[in-house]
Order: C-alpha cells, then sequence, then structure tokens
C-alpha cells in the first residue's frame, strides 16, 4: 500500500461520522456535569409556579420593610430626643443625604487544592460600597468607599 | 486578582490555586460553562462513545465508560473547563481495561445469558449505510491494537504523541500500529473500496 492510496483510504474512512450518543447518555451528562441541554430546560419549564411565588415575594419583601420602618418612626419613643444628641452641641448632618453605592467590581471562580488532594471551588465576587453623607446646611460632605470581597467555597460534586 | 491570591496564600500556605475565569458578571461566568461544555459534549461525545463502544463488551458498560471517564478527567483537571480528549480518551482505555479484568472473574454462566449489543458505530445516513456496515465489520475483525490506533488517529483525531501517551505505549509504536493497521483494513474491505 503506497502513500497514495494510504491517505485516500484514510480519506474514505474519514468520510464517517461516529454515531451519536443515545439521549439517555446525554441527559447522564446534564446531570453531573454543568451542561446546559434542551432537554433539562423544558423540564425546567413546568416549575414555573415557584417563580411566581418568588416574584410576588420580592415585591412583598420592600413593602413588608417600609411599613416597618413607618411602625418604628410612628412609636412615640422615636419622637424624644436622645441623650446623646442632647449633649452634643453641633446638629449632626441630616440623614435624608445619605446615599449607598454598592458596585460589583469583578467576579471569578477559583479552584484550590488542599494539601490532602482534594479540590475546593471558590466563587469570588468584589465589591466596592461607597458611602456619602451630605449636610448642605452645614456644608458638609463625607464620602467613604470601602472594598469589600466574598469568598464562598463550594464543594465538588464527587462521582 | 493579586489581593485575592494574597489572602489566600495567608489562608491556606499548602494549597495551590487556579483562577479559573474573570468576568464582570458571575451569572455569565455560568452561561459560558455551561455553553462550552454543551459544545464540547457534541463535538467529542460521538468520538468517546466510539472508542468506548470497541473497548467494552456491552452497549451499557461503554456508556458507563463514556460518564465516568468524562467526569473523572474533569475533576483531574480541576478548573471547571472542559478536560483534553486525549485525557478523556486515556481515561476510557484505563478504565476497560480495569472493567475487563474485574468481568474476566465473574462466572461463566452470567456472560453466556448476556449477549453482546451490536450498536452501529457510525451515523446511519443512507448513502454511507453499506460503507459504514463494512467498515464496522472490518473494524471489528482487526486485532485490538490496531483497531484502537487506528480510532484514536482518524475519528478521535488525536496526534500519535497523544495516542501514545492515552495508550502508555511509544509514539513509534502508535504510528507504525496504524499503518500496518490501515493496511490490513484495507485489505478486508478490499472488495468494495477502492
Amino acid at each position: 500500500m503506497n502513500d497514495r492510496e494510504h491517505e485516500l483510504f484514510e480519506a474514505e474512512l474519514r468520510r464517517l461520522q461516529p454515531a451519536k450518543p443515545p439521549e439517555e447518555l446525554m441527559t447522564r451528562f446534564a446531570a453531573v456535569l454543568p451542561v446546559r441541554s434542551q432537554r433539562t430546560e423544558a423540564r425546567a419549564l413546568p416549575a414555573q409556579p415557584p417563580e411566581i411565588w418568588w416574584v410576588w415575594l420580592r415585591w412583598l419583601a420592600p413593602g413588608l420593610a417600609a411599613a416597618v420602618a413607618v411602625v418604628v418612626m410612628l412609636m412615640p419613643w422615636t419622637k424624644q430626643p436622645s441623650r446623646l444628641a442632647a449633649v452634643n452641641a453641633s446638629p449632626a448632618p441630616g440623614t435624608n443625604n445619605v446615599e449607598i453605592d454598592r458596585q460589583l467590581v469583578a467576579a471569578f471562580d477559583t479552584v484550590a487544592q488542599m494539601p490532602n488532594g482534594e479540590p475546593v471551588r471558590f466563587r469570588c465576587r468584589e465589591w466596592v460600597e461607597n458611602v456619602v453623607l451630605r449636610d448642605p446646611a452645614q456644608g458638609v460632605v463625607v464620602e467613604h468607599r470601602t472594598p469589600r470581597f466574598e469568598m464562598v467555597p463550594i464543594g465538588f460534586e464527587i462521582y | 486578582m493579586k489581593w485575592f491570591e494574597r489572602i489566600f496564600r495567608q489562608k491556606f500556605p499548602l494549597a495551590t490555586l487556579t483562577i479559573i475565569k474573570r468576568r464582570g458578571c458571575g451569572g455569565m461566568d455560568e452561561l459560558a460553562i455551561q455553553t462550552d461544555w454543551q459544545r464540547w459534549l457534541e463535538d467529542h461525545a460521538p468520538k468517546f462513545l466510539l472508542f468506548a463502544r470497541q473497548q467494552a463488551r456491552w452497549e451499557a458498560d461503554a456508556q458507563d465508560l463514556v460518564q465516568e471517564a468524562v467526569v473523572e478527567a474533569w475533576q483531574r483537571q480541576g478548573d471547571g473547563a472542559p478536560p483534553p480528549p486525549a485525557l478523556v480518551f486515556a481515561t476510557i482505555h484505563r478504565r476497560a481495561i480495569d472493567r475487563a479484568r474485574s468481568e474476566d472473574r465473574r462466572t461463566g454462566r452470567e456472560q453466556a445469558v448476556v449477549e453482546p449489543q451490536l450498536e452501529s458505530w457510525f451515523d446511519t445516513s443512507v448513502e454511507d449505510r453499506e460503507l459504514n456496515k463494512l467498515i464496522q465489520d472490518g473494524m471489528n475483525r482487526l486485532s485490538g491494537e490496531y483497531r484502537e490506533v487506528i480510532t484514536l488517529k482518524v475519528w478521535g483525531d488525536l496526534t500519535f504523541a497523544e495516542i501514545a501517551e492515552a495508550l502508555g505505549i511509544p509514539a513509534n509504536t502508535a504510528a507504525s500500529r496504524y499503518r500496518y493497521g490501515l493496511a490490513e483494513l484495507r485489505k478486508l474491505t478490499k472488495k468494495v473500496l477502492t
């Protein structure tokens, strides 16, 4: 078999494509690997009722927080000036002029190999919180930037 | 990223660390990883299964081999991304040998009851159906040493160096087995193919 015949036969073989795996195997992959398959998406559709509940809860939570804030403000003891405020001669900046800005600077995943060989995955988020306090009456502006990071360990699924 | 590495080193001085990805949004990370995996599986799962079908006695075993090998290679790689195909082929080969050894210890009665299933190895489009059958029959009659090298080279798209690593043989041996195997396969199919 010369080189030319060799190449022709090789090309003939390459024309054949390996058969696609059965759907069952791909479903098994989707269960153990981070795969987004059409089948798993289709299965996720009937799970809409919990999502609707979640949407309602998201609206309910701020409403509830506002209601609690109003009740606290209307309570009699909150109207009395505190002893600390009475002692302090200079008035504190108005609390209405406080801005808190939180920015997500970076997000990434890391994998660490512990000394015993166990892999651990970390999900990291880097935030910058910027707090600005303004009192126009006294001409005071206080700005404070604080970097903050979250490091959440996520265990590997051991098959 | 240096701040993270510095803090990590202080907390875990003996651990090794790999940064996977850095993007602006965590949701995008997940989506990108899922999309990478989906594409990778569509590209490579048929090749892995073809190789596993030749290494295993039964279809169910072949599918188990592929799944176990992909998961093992992924975990061994450790960075969350799909592993190199050569590593998966090597893992399939090693696991198939382990499995065959344990099966050999089973009773003959059990083997007599269960017959190997003959699945089609290649896509069965109408025009190539005869060719598929011919090549599959020829491959089945080849010795295992030739068959696995041809499969990894032609359909696995591996280099001889990668084949050598996957099968634990020298690269020159892989190349010569390929050449002899191809000649043998051509003899077996000569009546039909040119």
